[in-house]
C-alpha cells in the first residue's frame, strides 16, 4: 500500500524552495501515485537554459520501492535514451533508500545532467559519441535542449494556435497538451496518433 | 507516568524564538517536534523508534517494511548492513510520549487503525492509550487530542513564562529521570542503543568486558559490531540539558584520558571494540549457495534475526497471522521474550522444525529464472547487476517515438 501522507508532505516539501532547487514536483490530476517532474538544466551544461519534464510513476511499494520515473523531455545524455527518456540511474534502481525523496532524486536527475556516466550507458550511441566525439556530443545535446526544452518558453497560446493550425480541433488540442505538460512535440504525436 | 498528568502537563509553552531544526508544516497543526525525531522514512514522527546498530531511528513499521526478507537489510540512511530487526526503543518511545503527547497520540491512533486492517500488530506497551479490545478509546483519544489541541490554543494565548534556569530545555515536560542510562543511573551521554532497544552511554558499554555484548538490562546478546552513538538523541539531549550534559562530557572525556593511559601501559594492544564492525563478509546470508537454508520472510521473535538462516522453530499454538518463529539459537536459549508482533505466545506453546524453506527457495528460483527471462526490472538490493532491460522490452516504446523524431 503506497503512503499516501508521505507523498502529500513530500509534494508540500519540494515546493517550498523550487527557485532555490530548480526542481519541481505536481499532481498529474488527483491521482497520488502518477506525478509530473520538472529539473531545470544545470549551469555550464548543454543542458543550461532547458526545462526537463519527467513523468512520475509511484508503484504501489512506494517509498520501500523506487519511484519510476522517465524524461518527458528529449534529452542527448549517455544514461538516459534519447528514444524513451528511460534513466539509468542507480538510486532509481537498486541502490534506492526509503529516506530518500522524490525530490532528492529529481536532485540526482540534474546531478545526473552535470556529470553523465559513460562508462554505465543507457543509451549506447549518445555514450559512444560522448566519449569519441566530444564537441558534437555537446552541441547535440544543446541543439536537443534548444528544440525540446525551450518550447516551454512559448506561450501556450501559440502552441494552441500553432496546433490548431494544423487542423486538430481547439479543444483536444489544448487538453493534449495539458496532458503532456505543455510539450508541444509529445503533444503532436499524441493528436497524430489519435 | 500516568495519563492524565502527561495531559495537564503536556501543552508546551510557546517557542518565541523558533530554533532552526523546529518544524513548522502548515496546516499541521500539531506539528512542532524537532526534526531529528522526524522519521526518514514516512515524514512523521517517529512512532515506536527503533535505533539500528549506526544509530539512525526510524519508526518500527518503517524500519521492518524496509527490511530485506530475504538477504541482509540496510540502513535507509547510511546503507549500513545489519540482519537483525531490532526491538523498539522503549525509552524514546516513553521520551516522544511525553514530549509530543497530541502528535504521537494521533500516530497510534493512525498506525493501530493500519494494524487493524492488516491483522498484523506491533507490540503493545501497559501505558498504552489505545487496546486492541476497546473500540470506543480511539474516539475518546480523538476527542482527548482536540481537548489537548484546545488547551495548547490557550496556553499559547498566555505570556511565555519566564526561564527558570538554563537546565530546562525547551520541552518542559521531559525531565533528566526520563534519559538515564540503565548502567550508571545518570543523564545519557553519548547514548548507544542495543539491539533489545535499551539504552546505555556509550563509555558505560565500552566498560563492559571483551566478549560477545550482551544487555546488562535483560541479559540478551547484542549481534553484530558494537553499536554506533545514536547521534540525534545525543542532539537532543545537548540541547535540553546544556549543563547537565556539559558536566557529563567532562566527565567522559576524563575517563577516556585514564582508559587510554591504561591501555598504552598494559602490554597487549587491546584491540578497539569500536570501529571494527561485524564483518558481514562471512555471514552465511551473503552467501548465495546457502540460499537454501534462509526463511524467506520470517523472522526470529526473539533476537530479531530477519531472516531466519539455518533451523527455524515455528510455534504450532500461535494463532497470529504472522506466527511465532526462533532461530536455532533462540531456541535452544532460556530467555523467553514476547513476539515481535504482539503475539500471545506462552511458555507452554510447543514448536516443530519448518520444512518449508526448500519449497519456497525453489519456488522463489523459478520466480527469479521467469523474471529474469522476461528481462523486467526486478528489485533486490545490492550484488543484482544493473538491469539495462531496455534493448528488449522497450522495443515498441521505440517505434512509438521514432516518428516524432523524424
Amino acid at each position: 500500500m503506497l503512503d499516501l501522507s508521505r507523498v502529500q508532505k513530500e509534494l508540500t516539501e519540494c515546493n517550498k524552495d523550487t527557485a532555490v532547487s530548480g526542481v519541481t514536483l505536481s499532481l498529474n490530476g488527483s491521482d497520488l501515485t502518477h506525478l509530473a517532474g520538472t529539473i531545470t538544466g544545470p549551469l555550464g551544461t548543454p543542458y543550461e537554459g532547458g526545462v526537463f519534464h519527467i513523468d512520475i510513476k509511484l508503484p504501489s511499494g512506494y517509498p520501500f520501492e523506487p519511484p519510476k520515473m522517465q524524461f518527458i523531455t528529449k534529452v542527448w545524455h549517455p544514461n538516459i535514451s534519447s528514444q524513451n527518456g528511460a534513466i539509468c540511474l542507480d538510486i532509481l534502481k537498486d541502490q534506492w533508500s526509503p529516506a530518500l525523496t522524490l525530490k532528492t532524486a529529481l536532485l540526482s536527475l540534474q546531478a545526473l545532467l552535470s556529470a553523465p556516466a559513460p562508462d554505465d550507458p543507457q543509451d549506447a550511441v549518445v555514450a559512444q559519441q560522448y566519449l569519441r566525439n566530444h564537441p558534437t556530443f555537446v552541441a547535440t545535446a544543446k541543439y536537443w535542449t534548444e528544440a525540446f526544452a525551450k518550447t516551454a518558453s512559448i506561450g501556450i497560446e501559440q502552441k494552441v494556435q500553432k496546433l490548431v493550425e494544423m487542423g486538430f480541433p481547439e479543444a483536444l488540442v489544448r487538453s493534449t497538451l495539458e496532458m503532456v505538460n505543455g510539450d508541444e512535440n509529445m503533444a503532436l504525436e499524441q493528436l497524430c496518433s489519435g | 507516568m500516568d495519563d492524565t498528568e502527561t495531559a495537564t502537563n503536556s501543552a508546551p509553552p510557546p517557542n518565541p524564538n523558533p530554533l532552526k531544526n523546529e518544524q513548522t508544516l502548515d496546516g499541521d497543526g500539531d506539528v512542532s517536534y524537532p526534526s531529528y525525531f522526524q522519521c526518514c522514512v514516512c515524514l512523521d514522527l517517529l512512532y515506536k523508534p527503533i535505533v539500528l546498530a549506526c544509530g539512525h531511528i526510524s519508526c518500527f513499521w518503517c524500519v521492518h517494511r524496509a527490511m530485506h526478507g530475504l538477504r541482509a537489510s540496510h540502513c535507509a540512511v547510511c546503507r549500513q548492513p545489519y540482519v537483525h530487526f531490532p526491538g523498539i526503543c522503549q525509552l524514546l518511545h516513553h521520551l516522544l510520549l511525553k514530549m509530543e503527547p497530541v502528535a504521537y497520540k494521533r500516530r497510534e491512533v493512525e498506525v493501530l487503525e493500519e494494524e487493524k486492517r492488516l491483522n498484523v500488530f506491533s507490540p503493545q506497551f501497559e501505558n498504552s492509550m489505545i487496546t486492541e479490545e476497546d473500540s470506543d478509546a480511539s474516539e475518546e483519544i480523538q476527542k482527548s487530542t482536540e481537548d489537548l489541541k484546545a488547551s495548547k490554543v490557550i496556553t499559547s494565548k498566555e505570556p511565555c513564562p519566564p526561564e527558570t534556569g538554563p537546565e530546562i530545555g525547551k520541552h518542559k515536560q521531559v525531565s533528566v529521570d526520563d534519559v538515564l542510562c540503565e548502567l550508571c543511573k545518570e543523564l545519557l551521554f553519548q547514548p548507544s542503543v542495543l539491539n533489545c532497544g535499551h539504552v546505555f552511554c556509550d563509555t558505560c558499554l565500552s566498560d563492559l568486558a571483551n566478549g560477545p555484548l550482551l544487555c546488562p538490562a535483560c541479559q540478551s546478546p547484542h549481534p553484530g559490531g558494537f553499536p554506533n552513538v545514536c547521534l540525534d538523541l545525543d542532539h537532543f539531549l545537548e540541547e535540553q540539558f546544556p549543563t547537565k550534559y556539559a558536566v557529563r562530557k567532562e566527565k567522559a572525556q576524563l575517563k577516556r584520558v585514564e582508559w587510554r593511559l591504561r591501555e598504552s601501559s598494559s602490554s597487549s594492544l587491546q584491540e578497539g571494540k569500536k570501529a571494527e564492525p561485524h564483518d558481514l563478509k562471512d555471514d552465511p546470508l551473503f552467501l548465495e549457495e546457502d540460499l537454501r537454508n534462509v526463511h524467506i520472510g520470517v523472522g526470529c521473535d526473539t533476537c530479531g534475526m530477519y531472516p531466519i538462516t539455518g533451523k527455524r522453530y515455528r510455534c504450532k499454538d500461535c494463532k497470529e497471522e504472522i506466527g511465532f518463529d526462533l532461530c536455532e539459537t533462540c531456541y535452544n536459549s532460556s530467555s523467553k521474550l514476547p513476539g515481535r508482533f504482539n503475539q500471545r505466545h506462552t511458555p507452554d506453546h510447543e514448536f516443530e522444525v519448518d520444512k518449508s524453506q526448500m519449497l519456497c527457495s525453489i519456488l522463489f528460483r523459478s520466480f527469479v529464472d521467469d523474471l529474469q527471462q522476461e528481462g523486467s526490472v526486478i528489485f533486490l538490493p545490492d550484488d543484482h547487476p544493473h538491469d539495462h532491460g531496455d534493448a528488449d522490452d522497450d522495443d515498441d516504446a521505440d517505434e512509438n517515438n521514432n516518428g516524432a523524431t523524424e
